[in-house]
């Protein structure tokens, strides 16, 4: 810990980095391995002047996202275009299927991947955009559902609250891609259709 | 209510049945009667006695408690529904009796005014506290969507019913100060002054609540509008017009995440030293047994030192004082080194000295010490009984003796 004296961090720098550097987000409602305090710790105005220098050094740049915060490179150009393309078009995917369900999952929400298989089983519509989401083998749907949230915890938008029970939670990361979808302009149509009343055609 | 029920038998029966209230209490509207009957708490008789005193309705198989009784328990704990209706009807009550009091100046109509001020003051904070729990429950808890906007909105208009009470008081109380201080009564003083505190602080804390409801309908609203257009991306990409029609491509590349850019975790090398410890020695083995890599594998950890080691580290000291036992053995001349070695008596402290430890003993000094001795060349012999096995053995050692004017010496064989 000296080092980490002598820069004035906060006893946490560690186990934020670890978590980060991993490309993992850290979101104020996660409740795994204390996220919710090294939320804290990096919300604390001092911690987050200290660990974005002591970051920058590195070329790690913490991004502040709503209720959420994550890694970025400096100065390295992005790469791997094709890739990330692919990840985003299968987030539109599973985001569609969330949005679309009777129940919508958003931040905050708890389920479990039985909950969205039964549904999509007793809605055809539903059933078809589970089936035509891509990448995945698995043969029922229960195992397709799971495999989603899965991939979601990985990628830390998830959280597994029980594994007993296999609830999850939507944590305040999927903000970030809520954010990212926001940003996406669609030129044939005007932009201004959007004020319907939140209501979300099913 | 059916039958005459007066304070005495109604808190009686309630408590006759307290087990009953409190499971019906607790899971509002899930009880059937089978299931409260299954209970060991009430009898049928118990149960009929009940509905028929009002305490307990039953609707369609379900049992639910008397509304009364619920709205009371829930006052006392500052839960349940907001209703702001109460406030109202305190208003009235207090106008009527101001105006009654200005008709006829008597100490009944005073006791009123001051009892529904003081009632105003209290439904007033409590309300608002139940707004602010349930807004927070329903942002957090209410799964629906379209019914978590709708009661947001719904607490919206309690909010502004409840300024609006909060204004009508602000505004009587104003207009009676002057005959509020004819009275003189200090108690009503008391009453007024606080009751104008609260009504600011409420104010506050409801201005406060605004901004949470304002804020938590922002959010789902953001949330739904974004769902929209994701499905509407969805549409666009199922066209499979995505990349043409949209700047998701632009999008994408701006992303600046490191687990987006294919940015691995940091690995860094282990340094060679930890590899020697024992914690890197577990390392390698684990890796050795993920690869299959018998030559990683060889080389074990020391076994856990005994518990004797201290024992067996006095037994050391033997050999350490091994000079001086060589020392007395040439002092004297009586014996020949095995003679005086089987015989010596060691120290207390080292413990038993076995038959072949003495033995080891007798080589080391027969090859450390060789040119103090007299190696006699001459076999000897020693008989014993083998301890484990009871055999009667002999052994053959060479005869040494102590270097003096005739040296002689030997060695051991067995």
């Amino acid at each position: 810990m000296e080092e980490t004296t002598s820069f004035n961090l906060p006893k946490q720098t560690h186990d934020i980095f670890a978590v980060m550097a991993r490309g993992a987000f850290i979101s104020s409602n996660g409740s795994r391995d204390g996220m919710n305090r090294l939320y804290d710790v990096i919300n604390n105005p001092e911690n987050f002047d200290r660990l974005q220098a002591y970051f920058n050094v590195i070329r790690y740049n913490i991004e502040r996202g709503n209720n959420f915060f994550y890694f970025a490179k400096l100065s390295e150009p992005n790469s791997e275009l094709e890739k990330k393309l692919e990840r985003f078009e299968r987030y539109i995917d599973i985001i569609d299927l969330f949005a679309s369900m009777d129940n919508k999952i958003g931040i905050g929400s708890r389920f479990r991947p039985s909950e969205i298989a039964e549904e999509c089983n007793a809605n055809v519509r539903l059933k078809q955009k589970l089936q035509k989401i891509p990448l995945y083998r698995s043969e029922t749907l229960h195992n397709k559902v799971r495999e989603i949230c899965d991939l979601m915890s990985r990628d830390s938008f998830l959280e597994l609250e029980d594994e007993k029970s296999e609830s999850y939670k939507v944590l305040d990361s999927y903000n970030y891609l809520l954010d990212v979808i926001n940003s996406v302009a669609i030129y044939e149509e005007s932009g201004s259709s959007d004020d319907t009343q939140g209501i979300i055609y099913n | 209510m059916s039958l005459q029920v007066n304070v005495k038998d109604l808190l009686s029966n309630l408590y006759h049945n307290r087990g009953v209230v409190e499971l019906l209490f607790g899971q509002r509207d899930h009880i059937t009667v089978n299931e409260l009957l299954g209970r060991d708490d009430i009898t049928e008789e118990q149960y009929r006695k009940l509905v028929s005193l009002d305490i307990l309705y039953e609707y369609e198989n379900v049992v639910s408690l008397n509304d009364a009784v619920v709205a009371m328990f829930e006052d006392f704990m500052e839960i349940g529904e907001v209703t702001p209706g109460f406030i109202n009807d305190y208003i009235n009550e207090l106008k009527r009796h101001i105006k009654f009091y200005q008709e006829a100046r008597e100490m009944r109509f005073l006791r009123s005014i001051k009892k529904y001020l003081k009632r105003i003051d209290n439904t007033l904070t409590r309300e608002i506290i139940k707004l602010q729990k349930n807004v927070d429950d329903t942002y957090k808890n209410e799964s629906n969507y379209r019914i978590k906007l709708q009661k947001l909105e719904d607490y919206r208009e309690k909010r502004d019913t409840i300024i609006d009470f909060i204004r009508q008081t602000t505004t009587i109380v104003d207009e009676t100060r002057s005959l509020f201080n004819i009275t003189n009564d200090t108690e009503l003083f008391g009453i007024v002054s606080s009751l104008k505190t609260g009504l600011i602080e409420n104010l506050d804390f409801l201005i406060e609540i605004q901004t949470d409801i304002t804020d938590f309908i922002n959010k789902i609203q953001y949330q739904l509008d974004v769902y929209k257009k994701a499905q509407r991306l969805k549409e666009v990409k199922d066209h499979g017009t995505l990349h043409f029609k949209t700047n998701f491509r632009e999008v994408v590349s701006n992303i600046n995440t490191l687990k987006h850019n294919g940015h691995k975790t940091p690995k860094t090398k282990i340094p060679i030293d930890f590899l020697y410890s024992d914690d890197g020695h577990v390392l390698c083995k684990r890796i050795a047994e993920k690869y299959k890599i018998t030559r990683l594998m060889v080389r074990g950890l020391a076994d856990k030192m005994a518990g004797d080691f201290k024992d067996k580290g006095l037994e050391q000291q033997i050999k350490l004082d091994t000079e001086k036992l060589v020392e007395r053995f040439l002092a004297q001349t009586k014996l020949n080194l095995f003679e005086y070695l089987i015989d010596y008596k060691f120290p207390k402290a080292i413990g038993n000295v076995g038959f072949e430890e003495r033995l080891s003993l007798f080589v080391e000094i027969a090859m450390e010490y060789q040119n103090n001795l007299d190696f006699k060349y001459r076999l000897q012999y020693h008989d014993y009984i083998e301890n484990k096995t009871e055999i009667k053995k002999r052994l053959g050692y060479t005869l040494i003796l102590p270097l003096k004017e005739k040296p002689k010496k030997e060695k051991a064989t067995k």
